[in-house]
């Protein structure tokens, strides 16, 4: 009893200090609805985890939250400023002055892909820099610093001048983390990380993310790994058809009730 | 060609001429190919825009230039803006022009289609780390796309640089007009004409041969995009 008290005012407060707000948030590609009207908050130091069935909308909604996907209605609250798409069919002018707003978003927020998509024309220093001297400003030698640093961390240390074509898929997905990183996000998007990766390359990868989860970083986190998910997520959302079906501690989804949630984790678990 | 005997030497009495020919058409197919790249970038950026009624004009002068044969384009810009607007431009500036026309419509294609080829991805990744939409394009899409490009590009190029035949109709002193010239007074079209033909074989010979060095340095050490 007085453990649920005490959760429900620590979730009370997370609410109140919600580093990032998902309100109301709708996405769709021409006729296809692909996010009807979600709702997430997501406290700092959080990490949750996303799951549900292929074509649910958990990418989609990573990439309403940083706007490379913006949502068509909704907005995203960062850090208490609200964000919202704006597209004018006509005013150029008034498109360019949104857009260039957005890299202050999205250079606060790290993101991951399932198929790495680092920069295949850099070495993996080039990479990590990239964001440091055209996004912060950051000099070459100094960003060249702290993007070694970055590289060692993930331990690509003996890897930093090698191009991607030379690397494995577990060094690329090291190389897009330590690039993410570079630029102290406050929170980071993991989009299936593991899904496009060899099966003995995965657990590394997931290693490097419990790190940063133990280091206290935000992480919002869509996987197919439900062992990860059960053992490292503070909370547990899982999506069904464009909208979150139910949320909650790893323990609550164990044991959930909702039928479809209970049917996705057999098919997933056995 | 029984019968016929071969006068070559009128080919090595041109000389100068057919090499002063040779010159003009580099000349135009270069400053034709500069004006393409120029236009052909213009019209890509319109046709990847985001606003429809751009794309849809992009759209629509790409094809239509692409349509007019250079002959014509070629006449219309040195005849028709003289007769119509009192533009008047000269021979070599009217077949710089018609050759830039022609090969943007073309080259508008070559960068749609190199830039398209680029794994969406890439852009995703490179506005996540808060690039702006034109450094992502510059820094990150670009320099991959350049190495589709090229090859292509080298194909329109070759294409102006016997296109540019065309502007002797106009009277530029290109090589087929000293051919041209010459075998009105000689009778010898077979060997003025062949002598043009092997010309351009070691010309387009030898821009394949650079193409293919340059290809070689943009992907040296480098997976392709």
């Amino acid at each position: 009893m007085a453990r649920s008290l005490i959760l429900k005012e620590l979730m009370k407060q997370t609410m109140a200090e919600a580093l990032l707000q998902i309100k109301n948030v709708t996405k769709q590609f021409g006729d296809h609805v692909v996010l009807k009207d979600v709702n997430l908050e997501i406290a700092k130091g959080e990490v949750v985890c996303i799951i549900g069935p292929s074509g649910s909308g958990k990418s989609t909604l990573l990439r309403c939250i940083n706007f490379i996907a913006p949502p068509d209605q909704g907005e995203i609250v960062f850090e208490g400023r609200s964000w919202k798409k704006f597209h004018s069919a006509f005013n150029i002018f008034a498109n360019r002055k949104y857009e260039a707003q957005l890299p202050q978003l999205r250079s606060e927020i790290g993101m991951v892909f399932q198929h790495f998509n680092v920069f295949p024309h850099m070495t993996a220093v080039e990479n990590v820099m990239l964001g440091l001297t055209k996004v912060r400003g950051k000099d070459r030698a100094t960003a060249r610093k702290s993007a070694e640093q970055a590289l060692n961390q993930v331990g690509l240390g003996d890897k930093i001048d090698q191009y991607p074509e030379k690397l494995s898929g577990g060094q690329k997905q090291r190389v897009a983390i330590a690039r993410a990183l570079a630029l102290n996000p406050k929170v980071m998007l993991f989009d299936e990380v593991t899904s496009a990766l060899d099966p003995e390359l995965v657990s590394g990868i997931l290693d490097e993310m419990r790190r940063l989860a133990r280091e206290g970083m935000t992480m919002v986190v869509v996987t197919h790994e439900m062992n990860f998910a059960f053992q490292v997520a503070n909370r547990i959302v899982f999506m069904d058809q464009g909208k979150i079906v139910t949320t909650g501690t790893p323990d609550e989804i164990r044991n959930t009730t909702d039928p479809r949630a209970r049917a996705f984790l057999s098919s997933i678990l056995g | 060609m029984d019968g016929y005997i071969y006068n070559w030497n009128v080919v090595w009495q041109s000389m100068p001429e057919l090499r002063q020919g040779l010159i003009i058409t580099l000349q135009i197919s270069i400053v034709g190919m500069a004006l393409a790249i120029a236009f052909g970038l213009i019209f890509a950026t319109g046709r990847l825009s985001q606003y429809g009624y751009i794309r849809k004009i992009s759209v629509g002068v790409v094809d239509v230039s692409r349509s007019i044969p250079l002959f014509v384009l070629l006449f219309w810009i040195y005849y028709g803006l003289s007769l119509k607007f009192s533009i008047n431009l000269t021979a070599f500036q009217a077949g710089a022009i018609a050759l830039g026309i022609t090969g943007g419509a073309y080259m508008a294609e070559v960068f749609r289609g190199g830039i398209n080829a680029i794994d969406l991805g890439q852009r995703e990744a490179a506005l996540a780390i808060g690039l702006t939409q034109s450094k992502a394009f510059f820094l990150v899409i670009f320099p991959q796309a350049i190495r589709i490009i090229v090859p292509q590009a080298v194909n329109v190029y070759v294409g102006l640089l016997k296109g540019a035949t065309i502007v002797s109709v106009i009277g530029v002193a290109d090589m087929i007009y000293v051919a041209q010239y010459v075998s009105l007074n000689s009778f010898t079209p077979f060997e003025m004409y062949s002598a043009v033909g092997i010309a351009f074989i070691a010309l387009t010979v030898s821009v394949a041969g650079l193409a293919f060095l340059l290809e070689k340095r943009l992907n040296q050490g480098r997976a392709r995009g």
